[in-house]
């Protein structure tokens, strides 16, 4: 059974992308191929796995466009689904947590989530009162962890052996991201 | 080899560059061909020259030529 989302879906536009909230019939054979693939999990620690498309429809129809958001990364050229983002608002401290992955290979290392990530990063702290954005990336993922740096992200703080290997149980090394509001629009305001 | 010199031989390794290419002054986010996968080429390709793995704090640290050099010269 779909559950009605509670909030206002998202819909934006950077120079490259579409953003939008996922909706159930996005589920695909692309989307699922990316579960399979131990390059795009691997750095997630999250397992590989064959996910069925009823699974991920059920899975996109479980956000509720409020407290938590799956928001898909769409090519404008093409409209090719290449990834998405997970985001989890903290309402009684007005903070996002932010997780993405970017499932199709083609895109990696050509600044796909650090663009679009902005837009979302303007939306939340100008339209939906945020004032913090959180990300944690594992110490080992070091491409997202130069996503956050270059994005102007601050480092917050190394999370010791803060989380199990789905692959082989060691414990793995986590970081904490973190960029308030006015930091932000500082840099929006210095890059313009 | 310099510690210096050896920092910008693995950044224009990783960027598939020439070193001429690498200026001096070279950091994320300012130098453009530095991204995400050269990122990843360049840590790896350092832990490999170091003969062990960074540090979580060591490679949190990495973001100009200048703190590649610092770590190879174990600074």
């Amino acid at each position: 059974m779909t559950r009605r989302p509670a909030g206002q879906p998202i819909d934006l536009e950077t120079a490259r992308f579409r953003l939008r909230t996922l909706k159930p019939a996005d589920a695909s054979a692309r989307w699922q191929s990316w579960g399979k693939d131990s390059e795009v999990m691997g750095p997630l620690n999250a397992p590989v796995r064959d996910m069925s498309i009823d699974y991920l429809a059920n899975y996109a129809a479980s956000f509720d466009n409020e407290h938590r958001h799956l928001i898909g990364i769409f090519e404008k050229a093409g409209d090719g689904h290449i990834g998405f983002f997970i985001i989890e608002i903290d309402r009684a401290h007005r903070c996002a947590t932010f997780n993405v992955v970017v499932g199709d290979k083609s895109w990696w290392g050509k600044g796909a989530v650090n663009e679009t990530r902005a837009a979302l990063l303007d939306h939340f702290f100008e339209r939906r009162g945020i004032e913090k954005a959180l990300g944690s990336p594992l110490a080992r993922n070091f491409p997202a962890v130069f996503n956050y740096k270059a994005q102007g992200w601050r480092h917050e703080g190394t999370l010791r052996g803060h989380r199990l290997s789905v692959t082989d149980g060691s414990r793995l090394d986590q970081y904490q991201f973190g960029l308030l509001r006015e930091e932000w629009r500082k840099l929006r305001k210095a890059n313009a | 080899m310099s510690a210096s010199a050896a920092a910008k031989q693995l950044l224009a390794e990783a960027l598939h560059a020439g070193v001429d290419a690498i200026p001096d002054d070279a950091c994320i986010g300012a130098f453009e061909r530095w991204d995400s996968l050269a990122h990843l080429r360049l840590l790896l390709a350092i832990e490999e020259r170091l003969g062990r793995r960074l540090d979580p704090d060591e490679a949190v640290r990495i973001e100009s030529l200048a703190d590649v050099a610092a770590v190879l010269g174990g600074r």
